[in-house]
C-alpha cells in the first residue's frame, strides 16, 4: 500500500470515530461592499495608517508626471508598459523588466507596478502574476510604486475574490501586499524593509472618462 | 530527537531564568493588547469566528474526500503531490525532490511542519546547504537553538543576545539595535535568495476548491522563497485545508488579528502552480507534500477538534503557564496550551503526559482562540487518560487516598487544616513563607507562599455575625455602619487575610483580565 492509500484509509476510518463537536450555527456573510467614494476614503486612511505614501492625481498626465518624479535618477524595474495604466510606461523607457537578467533586476532601486485590485478595508494591493507582470518587481527593489485605478477598488477581500475568481484561477499566483515589509522578531521592535520593499507608494489616477 | 531533559527539569530551569520572564512578560502582554484592539476593528467578529470554526469542522468531518479533491486540483494546476506518513518520510521526499532537480542550495521560509519533522537536520546530513530566511528562524538556526513561540521564534532572546549570535556566526559588527541587526540579515539573506536552487515553505491554508496554497508572511521571505528559486516544495499537514476562497477570507481576517494584531499580514500569497511558458519568474516545478505524522490518529480520538488550530499563537500569549515557563519547557515543536494537546496527540501520551497537567484550566486560551477550540476540555480529557494509562507516583496516590479519607469528615478535616495552617504560619517571615518542607516543597520552589490568615474565613464570618448581633447591625451593612462591624471588616481586609477566597479559579490563576499575570515572584 502506498503512503497515499494508507493515509487516506486511516483518515477515512478516523472520520467515522472522530468525536468532533457540534458545528456552530451561523449564517454565511455576504462579501462587504461599499460605494466607490467610501472605498477611496477608506483606502486612503488605511494606507496612511500603514505608512504608505498616497498621491491622488486627476489626469493621466499628472499620474505619469508623479511616477516620473518618484523614480527620477534611480534604477527602475517595472512591469511591461502594456500592463501599466495611464500609459505610465512612457516615462519608464529605460527601466529593466521582468525579462531582464536577474542581477540587473536585483540592483534596481525602485519597482513600478499596476495592480489588479485594491482592497479598501485593509489598504491592500492585489497583484496577479503573469507575463509582463513579474512578481519580482514588487519584491526585489527597496521601494515599490503601485499605480491604482479607482475602478480597481474593492471594499473587502471577499469582494475581490468574487470579482476576480475566474482570473485568479488562470494565473499561477496572486499576491496581496499590505504596506511595507516588516518584522518584529527582535524584542517586538518594528523594523521595515527586512526582505521586501521598506517603502511603498501608491499613485491613484482618475476615473475613466 | 535527542534526549530531552525531564519536564520538571525543563520547568525548573525556565523558572530560574529571570531574563526569560522579563522578555516573555513584555512580549506576551504587548501581543495580547494588540490582539484585543485588532478584534475591536473586526465587524461581526463572533460570526466570523463561528463561521471559521464551522468551516474547519466541516473539512475535518469529510477530510478524506477533501484531500482527494485538493490533490486533483493541484495536479490539474501542474503541481506534483506527495504523501508522507511520518516526518522521516517527508524529509526523505524533500531530499529526493532536491536530488532529482540537481539542487544544492535551499532557502526556507518559516514552517511549523518542517520544524516538526526536523527537516533542516535531515537536509544538512545529506550535504545540502539550507538556510532559514525568516529573521527569527535565521537567528534560531545561527544559534543552533529551537524556536520558543509559534509566531515569534526568538521571543526568549534579547536584542543583545541576537547581536552576539550574529557577530559570532556571520562576523558582522556587534550591535544591539534591532534595525541594524535586521539590516545585516537582509543583506546576507538577499545573496542566499538570489542563488538558491530550491525554496521550501509550509502552508498556512490549502484551498480545496481551487487547489491553492496560501502563505502569510510579514517580511517577504515567503515571497522570495516561492518566486526566485527554480523549485518550490511546500510541506503541509493534512489538516490545513479550507473548502473555498470565501472560507479563506474568513481565516485571513482572523489569523493576523490573533497572531500579531494586524488586520492582515503584509504579504498574503496564493500559489496555484509552477510558472507557465513565457512567465518571467516563479518556480519551474512545484511540489506539495501532504504530511500525516500522527494527524490521522488525532482525528480518530476525542481531541480531533485540535486539528482545527490555525497556529496563530494567541493561546500562548494568553496562558499564565506559557508566560512563566516559555516555549522550550514544553519540550517539542508546539508550545503553550495548543502544544499541550498537539504534542501528546502526535507523539503519544507516554512521555508527554505532564504537558496537559501544566495548565490552570483558566480558559483564557479558549476565550482568545479564533476558532474557539475548547482547549480546557481537551486538557482535562488528556489528564483523565493519563490517570487511566500512566502509572501515578506512589506519593501522589497515597496523598490523594488520605485526602479522600479526610475530606468527608468535617471535624477531622478542620483539625488537619488548622494544624497545617499553624505549621505553615510558624515558617512565615513578614507574612511570607520561603520554603515548605516535604511534599509542599514544589509549591515554593520558584515562588513564595503568602502565609495563611490566623483565622479562617468561616471563623471570621461567625465572629462577625456574633458581633453584629450583639450591636444590632447586619453583617453585610455598608462601611461606616455600626462601629463593631466596621472594625471587624477592616480587620478582615488586612493584607494577611487576602488568601484568594471568593475568587473564581480563573481569577486565582491570573486568567483573562486578571491582574495577577505572574505567579508571585520570589521575594528577595
Amino acid at each position: 500500500m502506498t503512503a497515499r492509500e494508507s493515509i487516506l484509509s486511516r483518515v477515512a476510518a478516523a472520520q467515522r470515530t472522530a468525536r468532533l463537536p457540534a458545528r456552530p450555527v451561523a449564517e454565511p456573510m455576504a462579501a462587504a461592499t461599499r460605494s466607490r467614494s467610501h472605498c477611496l476614503e477608506r483606502f486612503g486612511q488605511e494606507l496612511a495608517a500603514l505608512g504608505v505614501g498616497c498621491h491622488v492625481e486627476t489626469t493621466a498626465e499628472a499620474v505619469r508626471e508623479r511616477v516620473r518624479c518618484l523614480v527620477e535618477g534611480q534604477r527602475v524595474l517595472s512591469w511591461d508598459a502594456e500592463h501599466l495604466p495611464y500609459e505610465a510606461g512612457a516615462v519608464l523607457t529605460a527601466a529593466s523588466r521582468g525579462s531582464s537578467p536577474r542581477a540587473e533586476q536585483a540592483a534596481a532601486e525602485v519597482g513600478v507596478t499596476g495592480c489588479d485590485g485594491a482592497i479598501a478595508e485593509t489598504g491592500t494591493l492585489a497583484l496577479l502574476s503573469g507575463r509582463g507582470r513579474s512578481r519580482a518587481v514588487s519584491l526585489l527593489p527597496p521601494v515599490h510604486v503601485a499605480i491604482v485605478r479607482p475602478e480597481d477598488l474593492c471594499f473587502s477581500m471577499g469582494e475581490f475574490f468574487a470579482r476576480h475568481g475566474a482570473r485568479m484561477s488562470q494565473e499561477p499566483s496572486c499576491t496581496f501586499v499590505t504596506g511595507p515589509s516588516r518584522t518584529a522578531d527582535i524584542e517586538l521592535t518594528l523594523t521595515l524593509g527586512v526582505h521586501g520593499p521598506g517603502r511603498v507608494v501608491v499613485v491613484i489616477g482618475p476615473e475613466p472618462a | 530527537m535527542s534526549a530531552v531533559p525531564p519536564f520538571v527539569e525543563r520547568v525548573r530551569s525556565a523558572l530560574g531564568d529571570e531574563r526569560l520572564h522579563v522578555a516573555l512578560g513584555r512580549a506576551t502582554e504587548a501581543l495580547r493588547s494588540r490582539r484585543a484592539s485588532a478584534f475591536a476593528s473586526l465587524e461581526d467578529s463572533d460570526r466570523v469566528r463561528d463561521l471559521a470554526r464551522k468551516a474547519k469542522l466541516e473539512v475535518l468531518a469529510d477530510l478524506a474526500s477533501q484531500l482527494q479533491r485538493f490533490e486533483e486540483r493541484l495536479v490539474a494546476n501542474g503541481v506534483e503531490v506527495h504523501w508522507a506518513e511520518t516526518g522521516e518520510e517527508a524529509n526523505r521526499l524533500v531530499l529526493e525532490i532536491a536530488r532529482r532537480h540537481g539542487v544544492k542550495r535551499i532557502v526556507k521560509s518559516k514552517s511549523m511542519a518542517t520544524e516538526e519533522t526536523h527537516l533542516n537536520h535531515a537536509l544538512e546530513r545529506a550535504g545540502m546547504d539550507v538556510v532559514e530566511t525568516d529573521l527569527g528562524e535565521y537567528i534560531v538556526q545561527l544559534n543552533q537553538d529551537r524556536p520558543s513561540h509559534i509566531i515569534l521564534p526568538i521571543i526568549h532572546l534579547t536584542r543583545e543576545d541576537v547581536g552576539a549570535v550574529m557577530h559570532r556566526r556571520i562576523q558582522v559588527p556587534l550591535s544591539d539595535d534591532p534595525r541594524t541587526l535586521a539590516g545585516f540579515a537582509r543583506a546576507k539573506l538577499r545573496e542566499e535568495f538570489l542563488r538558491a536552487d530550491m525554496g521550501i515553505t509550509g502552508a498556512n491554508f490549502g484551498v480545496v476548491e481551487t487547489g491553492t496554497i496560501c502563505l502569510v508572511t510579514n517580511e517577504g521571505n515567503g515571497r522570495m522563497v516561492t518566486t526566485l528559486p527554480r523549485v518550490h516544495v511546500a510541506v503541509m499537514g493534512i489538516e490545513k485545508l479550507v473548502p473555498t476562497l470565501e472560507d479563506l477570507d474568513l481565516f485571513l481576517r482572523l489569523l493576523a488579528r490573533s497572531a500579531t494584531g494586524q488586520k492582515i499580514t503584509t504579504y498574503t500569497t496564493l500559489l496555484r502552480g509552477p510558472r507557465r511558458p513565457g512567465d518571467e519568474c516563479g518556480p519551474e516545478a512545484m511540489h506539495v507534500i501532504l504530511l500525516d505524522n500522527g494527524r490521522s490518529r488525532l482525528l480518530a480520538g476525542d481531541d480531533a477538534e485540535i486539528l482545527g488550530c490555525i497556529r496563530c499563537g494567541a493561546c500562548l500569549n494568553a496562558c499564565p503557564i506559557y508566560k512563566s515557563i516559555g516555549g522550550h519547557a514544553y519540550g517539542d515543536t508546539y508550545p503553550g496550551p495548543v502544544g499541550a494537546i498537539v504534542t501528546p496527540g502526535l507523539r503519544g501520551l507516554h512521555g508527554w503526559s505532564e504537558l496537559p497537567a501544566a495548565s490552570t484550566l483558566c480558559g483564557a486560551c479558549r476565550d482568545v482562540c479564533p476558532v474557539r477550540l475548547d482547549i480546557p476540555r481537551m486538557l482535562l480529557g488528556l489528564r483523565r487518560e493519563t490517570v487511566r494509562t500512566e502509572k501515578t507516583p506512589l506519593g501522589l496516590r497515597l496523598g490523594l487516598k488520605a485526602f479522600g479519607w479526610i475530606a468527608p469528615r468535617p471535624k477531622l478535616y478542620r483539625a488537619a487544616a488548622a494544624a497545617a495552617r499553624r505549621l505553615v504560619r510558624a515558617r512565615a517571615r513578614e507574612g511570607w513563607v520561603r520554603r515548605l518542607p516535604g511534599l509542599g516543597g514544589g509549591w515554593t520552589q520558584a515562588r513564595d507562599l503568602r502565609a495563611p490568615a490566623a483565622t479562617t474565613f468561616q471563623e471570621q464570618w461567625t465572629h462577625r455575625q456574633q458581633t453584629a448581633r450583639a450591636t444590632g447591625s447586619t453583617p453585610g451593612a455598608s462601611a461606616g455602619g455600626a462601629g463593631g462591624a466596621g472594625v471587624r471588616r477592616q480587620q478582615a481586609h488586612k493584607p494577611e487575610a487576602a488568601s484568594g477566597a471568593g475568587l473564581t479559579p480563573a481569577e486565582r490563576a491570573g486568567g483573562p483580565g486578571g491582574a495577577a499575570q505572574h505567579p508571585p515572584a520570589r521575594r528577595r
